[in-house]
């Protein structure tokens, strides 16, 4: 569905994108992962031929440099902002669904579905609606105008956490049938969301593969809280620093937070139980996204050969 | 089909406006006002009482029609890229070159509507008053035309920058050089480093503002002292008809030539 070969970008000197190949096929829910700066909406800018580029890069196909008009109206695009537009919900949704060939019913069909009726929130100036309300209404503009690939540019950045949750469980119900390409940087979103991730890093692409493999190439396991009842957090932490399963702990008097070893945190759960130690509740959490792509540039480095000084790495 | 939404999209945009209405009021007021003056029953410079209130009404046009087309044109596409909604719009299944297109329709059609407005109202009193309409729609065809390529022009400007304010401050100084490169500035100019006449002649015809006032002033076959010496000198040298031509073709050739090159400079913009 998408492929790219030697896909290259560079601003000036800078180089953004070096030498990107891979390929997504139809259906597949794909990450791409990566700190601010990567390249992420690059690679989109390039998908969308907003930006001219190095290499081969083809959607169904047909190049998206020779065909662009054909290859957009099969993409369907959710930026991070809303963009400015001065109209109503109503018109920016028949505006928009009419320049990409589409009646406004596929549209307003989702936005009804989303809890927006154009009936009652038409009227509204898109500066008037939410950020969460006006992401709903890209996505259900790209997806009603029949897109068969969907981007994503981390549309959840400027979202509280309930429009961020809401606009998530609409993309997870809503992209069954669509290859789904999401920019994010925040790893509890990609655990739920993708079958797979791309991580951008340094312009190149240092690693395509399942969340599972990332975990097990970077040793970047997940992290779990327990939550400990007052006056007992010290004999549950010194418990579990002799666990094999424990990598490191920190804790506080609320609970310990437990860096798991290897990639599964039901071992840890394991010892918890067998020890009898008083855990009232736990919860995992993915490790962070530094601590992820700092562990991948070292497991690249050591691939090539360069010695790397021992580094802090922050939480 | 997509260039028509476009178009609709900048004209609707357009009609929230302050510049459209101001554009349309100064119109209506101005020729209203010209309207009125100019039924004294007084011949002065060899005008008629009606061909003094158009040629006021031109006067009125070089200066506010350039400006208003400037203004608008060379904000069309760098505001746009300034929000990000251009991006946007481009990833949608459009080219450049149909966004381009609209976005000059939709521009034009915008000036046109509020000079229509502004004309009408003007003409319908001239009418009232029983002054012939020909003259009054002359002057809005090539007001139209001066128009296209102002528009033209604020277009390419707004191709080539990437805000607001430095398309904005762009368009105003071209406007000013616009203006005072007209026929006494130019004169001042040429007396000054002692330019060849010919020259003089020729940048009358470049110049749109003075390419659009020689041929309304030809059309309007007023006092032939309004022409300048340049344009006096065009006129014995290309006759009435030849002079209007000659001026027509450049504000043509300016809207085509300024819409070549501003689309263009979008095609190759990332």
């Amino acid at each position: 569905m998408i492929s790219a070969s030697g896909l290259g970008k560079s601003y000036g000197a800078q180089r953004v994108l070096d030498g990107l190949d891979f390929r997504i096929e139809r259906g597949e829910r794909v990450a791409l992962l990566g700190p601010n700066g990567a390249g992420k909406t690059t690679l989109f800018r390039c998908l969308l031929s907003l930006t001219d580029f190095e290499g081969d890069l083809r959607v169904d196909g047909e190049a998206v440099t020779q065909r662009c008009k054909e290859v957009r109206r099969k993409i369907g695009y959710v930026p991070q902002t809303a963009p400015p537009y001065d109209m109503t919900l109503a018109e920016f949704v028949a505006f928009f669904a009419s320049l990409r060939g589409a009646s406004v019913d596929g549209p307003a069909d989702l936005l009804a579905g989303l809890g927006m009726p154009l009936g009652q929130t038409g009227d509204k100036a898109l500066a008037e609606l939410s950020g969460g309300m006006v992401q709903k209404a890209l996505l259900a503009l790209a997806l009603g105008s029949g897109s068969s690939v969907l981007l994503l540019d981390e549309p959840t950045a400027n979202l509280d956490p309930g429009s961020r949750r809401d606009l998530f469980r609409a993309v997870r119900d809503l992209t069954e049938d669509v290859t789904l390409l999401f920019a994010s940087h925040r790893l509890d979103e990609i655990e739920v969301l993708a079958d797979r991730v791309l991580v951008l890093h340094d312009a190149e692409l240092a690693f395509d593969g399942t969340l599972d493999e990332l975990w097990r190439t970077t040793d970047a396991a997940p992290r779990l809280w327990l939550a400990v009842p007052d006056g007992k957090v010290d004999r549950v932490a010194a418990e579990l620093r002799e666990c094999p399963a424990v990598a490191g702990l920190r804790a506080n008097g609320a609970g310990v937070e437990v860096d798991v070893r290897g990639t599964s945190s039901l071992d840890v759960l394991v010892e918890v139980r067998r020890r009898g130690l008083p855990v009232g509740e736990f919860r995992t959490r993915p490790p962070s996204l530094e601590l992820v792509l700092d562990q991948l540039s070292s497991c690249r480095a050591s691939r090539s050969g360069v010695d790397l000084p021992p580094k802090e790495v922050g939480q | 089909m997509t260039v028509r939404l476009l178009a609709q999209a900048g004209v609707r945009d357009s009609l929230r406006a302050y510049w459209f209405w101001l554009n349309a009021g100064i119109f209506v007021a101005g020729g209203l006002l010209l309207m009125l003056f100019g039924q004294v029953d007084v011949t002065l410079l060899g005008y008629r009482s009606y061909g003094r209130a158009l040629a006021g009404l031109m006067q009125l046009a070089l200066f506010v029609v350039p400006l208003m087309a400037l203004l608008s044109a060379g904000a069309a596409i760098s505001g746009a890229r300034e929000t990000g909604a251009l991006d946007y719009l481009l990833a949608q299944p459009v080219t450049r070159g149909e966004v381009f297109a609209g976005k000059w329709l939709g521009v034009v059609s915008a000036v046109v509507a509020s000079l229509v407005v502004g004309y009408g109202v003007t003409g319908a009193v001239a009418a009232a008053k029983g002054v012939p309409a020909l003259p009054i729609a002359m002057l809005l065809l090539f007001t139209i035309v001066l128009a296209a390529a102002f528009v033209s022009i604020g277009l390419w400007v707004s191709a080539r920058t990437s805000t607001r304010g430095r398309a904005t401050s762009v368009v105003f100084t071209l406007w000013l050089a616009f203006l005072a490169l007209g026929s006494l500035g130019l004169m001042a100019a040429f007396v000054r480093w002692g330019l060849p006449a010919g020259l003089l002649e020729i940048w009358s015809l470049v110049n749109p503002v003075e390419a659009f006032r020689l041929a309304m002033i030809a059309l309007l076959e007023t006092d032939p002292g309004l022409f300048g010496p340049a344009g006096a000198s065009l006129l014995g040298r290309l006759g009435r008809a030849g002079l209007i031509a000659a001026a027509s073709g450049s504000l043509v050739l300016w809207t085509a030539v300024a819409y070549w090159a501003g689309r263009r400079a979008f095609m190759s913009a990332e």
